[in-house]
């Protein structure tokens, strides 16, 4: 049917008729040593062009974080540069990203603090309030730059974006894919990547770096996340950065057919212009549907979470009484909380809601594992130690959906939060790291430094055998993205994943190979997910209980006594992953925590 | 010639010609491996499509073609040519806005800005031969709704107007080649044909003109 | 398939850059989109609503190609 698949089918077919027989063999060999998997390069790694590049704060990725801390570091008086792996505006998470909340005080029904209480209780403590509340406060401010930009005028954000960028003349360097970020002396010193389309490798030194790479996934069908793969906090965690909120879950569902068609399973919400969102606190887990599909068998059921009424299921995840929306007297088949559907679009029946308002994956026959790989909104990342989105490297900030703020908790509680989060965060990461720099120094970065990192990033590309990142990638979503490891979750489970996931790690990821820039990328992405997939499921494993979008079918329960905690990841000075608690609503410097 | 004769051969004529300047184009769209898209933007197509192939018929349409238009009229020949002319420039004239209207429609790229993306797209041969020609095309028709006023000669002017098209149809024909969404082997095969037929036409009776010296 | 025609291309790389993973490239002859890497196609039509052309054409069906051999 297609070029690819043809040509797949006639490779496999081939191959398999090869390994059958002496011929073959004969074959293989005069192929050359490693046969199929000879990397057959396509650029010649030794001609790539070397760049540097010097700024006071330099801002990672393109998307509603990375803007505000593009602009809000230039307006505080600082030299910003913003380097994007795909286009500003036009990639991660935030091009499809449709509701914006703001919290109006002139028209709010609750103070400041009630929402920050109503979230609270829905994200059954795990939420830090101090981010909760800093999102909803200075969130008006940020949508009416944001109008004031064009956003609200068309469903494509590259333009709006561009304005407050293009009229402060901030350097702006898009498909450049970074791969390490360099630390020197205990401070940050700068980041280094890859152009995907000229042969050119950049070393950039800044005084400051703010990650507003997002979060990731497993490259899933059915979510546009297929470019996001936790870059941002698995190069955080390699320099020795906290990370938190592994075992957390996304859970959209996607729909049965098509189930790779991002657009067509939100059902025209991406040609949608955006829109503002009002205080509207929900308890959205997608967990629980996933834990109908798990006990009655696919497709998950329609309707508000818990509505399964053909088969009353009985266990699985807790959803406090309060914003338990079976229990509520809405319409089951109206449009999700009375908000009109998408544009030219039927009405959607209720269930758990994208960002925005229109749930995708609902208005046909829905499977689970759409977002897989994916945690709550702001819940995974970086671990901050203040309400500045300061992480524990002197220098470096994260911002949006790389920050692990947990400012929606451990569960998507506001609606429309995260834009409005992301727009927040990059905003006070931007004017902190504006203030850092102003007393840092320009990094000295070694050139023995520079010459391991280029070797580093492009040693794929010299491998003349060895696996495809396609390849692995596929591997890892086997292993990861079934619903019986992250989404209903068991230690035996767990721990036979992690046996798999270890095996990539020690013995695949030093061998991906890429023929070209594209496939490059592809290696460095696939690294990103497997450290991501240890992470996951060790900090499933070490959660012993039941809470929010993580349920454990071995420990059903909520374990206040010991689990008021949040898990932090970071590697110590042999390399090994080690795990500490940190307790809700304190910071890591508060000495709330233990090794664990 | 009995005139019952004459009659038959116009009617004949102007059948052979919507065929071949109409219907065919449109047979050549419908059969075509394209995507189908709103039917906005495919009535816009086809009509695209139509002005582009009766442009190549207004060669057909004029005193080089004589041999077959002996039944005619040439002052209704003439007059067709100049209708068909000014309809239809008129469309070729709005197709760099036409190709981007339906954008106001749908939550696409904003027209304006799609249109200033277009335009601006010198690295591209297609683009830049489609700027010329549009040029030549406005000269075209300005210089035949002024011709009165030109203080040209008729027969200087048709000479002008002629060479003119030949250039005109020249670089259209390339940038159709080259940039147009439904321009498959058949569609090229069949604005070449006529493009090569019209221009080797209109050059014989120029050359005619200078070596037999019929006038 | 997920982009299944890029027709009427005039070349002016916008697509290219939009695209969240990097599945269209200028061909360097014709300088016209190409859909390189089809495999990792996410059908999220970006490329389609910023082309300025409307050239792109999108059908939600999408076959990744199955990777079986240790590849």
């Amino acid at each position: 049917m297609t070029n690819v698949n043809t040509k797949n089918e006639m490779s496999r077919r081939k191959f398999m008729g090869l390994a059958g027989g002496a011929i073959g063999m004969a074959t293989l060999a005069s192929m050359g040593i490693p046969g199929w998997a000879a990397n057959k390069i396509k650029i010649d790694p030794e001609s790539l062009e070397y760049l540097e590049k010097e700024t006071d704060v330099l801002v990672i990725g393109g998307g509603m974080a990375g803007l505000f801390a593009a602009v809000k570091a230039h307006d505080a008086g600082a030299k910003a540069l913003m380097v994007s792996k795909g286009r500003l505006g036009s990639s991660g998470q935030t091009p499809f990203a449709k509701g914006i909340f703001a919290y109006d005080p002139s028209t709010a029904a609750m103070t400041l603090d009630e929402f920050t209480a109503t979230v609270s209780r829905s994200a059954l403590g795990s939420n830090n309030s101090v981010y909760t509340k800093q999102m909803a406060e200075h969130s008006l401010a940020r949508v009416n730059e944001l109008k004031d930009w064009g956003f609200f005028d068309s469903a494509l954000y590259n333009k709006s974006f561009s304005k407050p960028i293009n009229e402060r003349n901030i350097p702006l360097l898009e498909r450049i894919v970074i791969t390490n970020l360099i630390k020197e002396n205990g401070k940050i010193a700068g980041a280094a990547g890859f152009s995907l389309d000229e042969e050119k490798v950049y070393i950039f030194k800044a005084k400051s770096v703010i990650l507003c790479t997002g979060a990731g996934g497993f490259k899933p069908n059915g979510f546009p996340i297929c470019d996001l793969t936790h870059d941002g906090t698995i190069m955080a965690y390699n320099i020795g950065a906290k990370v938190t909120g592994k075992e957390w879950n996304d859970g959209h569902p996607g729909q049965a057919t098509n189930a790779a068609a991002c657009y067509d399973g939100w059902h025209g919400m991406f040609e949608r212009k955006p829109s503002v969102n009002g205080i509207e606190v929900h308890h959205d887990l997608g967990v629980d549907l996933n834990y109908m599909a798990y006990t009655n068998g696919n497709p998950v059921q329609m309707g508000p979470p818990g509505a399964g009424e053909s088969n009353p299921i009985s266990g699985g995840p807790y959803i406090p009484a309060e914003f338990n929306r079976m229990s509520s007297d809405k319409p089951k088949d109206g449009p999700e909380d009375g908000k009109k559907p998408p544009r030219g679009e039927r009405p959607e029946k209720g269930g758990k809601p994208g960002e925005g308002d229109a749930p995708p994956g609902m208005g046909g026959t829905s499977v689970g594992g759409s977002s897989a790989g994916m945690s709550i909104h702001k819940s995974e990342g970086l671990v901050p130690i203040n309400d500045k989105c300061e992480s524990t490297i002197p220098g470096l900030y994260a911002a949006g959906d790389a920050l692990g703020s947990y400012m929606a908790g451990a569960i998507y509680t506001q609606i429309g939060s995260s834009l409005a989060g992301s727009a927040v965060q990059g905003a006070i990461a931007g004017e902190a790291a504006a203030v850092y720099s102003e007393s840092a120094n320009t990094p000295v970065i070694s050139k023995a430094k520079i010459k391991a990192l280029q070797e580093e990033m492009l040693a794929p590309l010299h491998r003349e055998a060895g696996y495809s990142p396609a390849w692995v990638t596929q591997t890892l979503q086997g292993i990861m993205i079934p619903n019986f490891v992250l989404y209903v979750k068991k230690e035996s489970m767990l721990k036979a994943a992690l046996a798999y996931v270890e095996e990539l790690r020690d013995h695949h990821a030093p061998m991906l190979r890429a023929a070209d820039l594209h496939e490059l990328r592809l290696v460095h992405e696939t690294k990103n997910m497997i450290a991501t997939a240890e992470m996951k499921l060790k900090a499933s494993i070490l959660r012993k209980e039941s809470r929010c979008s993580h349920y454990r079918l071995d420990y059903p329960e909520l374990d206040n006594e010991n689990w008021q905690a949040w898990i932090n990841i970071f590697k110590d000075e042999e390399g090994n992953m080690q795990f500490e608690k940190q307790a809700f609503n304190s910071w890591p410097n508060e000495n709330l925590f233990h090794q664990i | 010639m009995g005139v019952i004769m004459e009659k038959r051969i116009r009617r004949y004529n102007i059948i052979v010609a919507s065929i071949v300047f109409i219907g065919l184009p449109i047979l050549f769209w419908a059969l075509g491996d394209f995507p189908r898209r709103s039917s906005l933007k495919e009535i816009l197509s086809v009509l695209t499509l139509v002005a582009f192939s009766l442009m190549l018929g207004q060669f057909f349409l004029a005193r080089s073609n004589k041999k077959v238009l002996t039944g005619h009229k040439m002052s209704t020949i003439i007059k067709y040519h100049k209708y068909i002319g000014y309809i239809f420039v008129s469309v070729l004239l709005l197709h760099p806005f036409l190709l981007v209207l339906p954008r106001y429609f749908e939550s696409g790229v904003e027209p304006t800005d799609a249109f200033i993306t277009i335009i601006t797209t010198t690295n591209s041969i297609g683009v830049v031969l489609g700027i010329i020609a549009y040029c030549l095309l406005l000269i075209l028709g300005l210089t035949s709704i002024f011709r009165n006023q030109l203080k040209m000669s008729y027969k200087t002017w048709r000479v002008f107007h002629g060479i003119l098209s030949i250039v005109f149809i020249a670089i259209a024909t390339i940038h159709v080649i080259d940039l147009g969404r439904h321009t498959n082997t058949a569609m090229i095969s069949y604005f070449v044909t006529l493009s090569g037929i019209g221009i080797f036409l209109l050059l014989r009776t120029y050359i005619l003109k200078s070596s037999g010296g019929t006038k | 398939m997920a982009i299944e025609n890029i027709n009427g291309c005039i070349g002016c790389g916008i697509c290219v850059q939009t695209c969240p993973t990097d599945v269209i490239r200028l061909d360097p002859k014709t300088k016209k989109a190409i859909i390189k890497y089809p495999a990792d196609c996410q059908i999220c039509h970006l490329c389609r609503m910023y082309c300025p052309v409307d050239a792109i054409s999108i059908t939600p069906e999408k076959s990744i190609p199955v990777i079986v051999s240790w590849g």
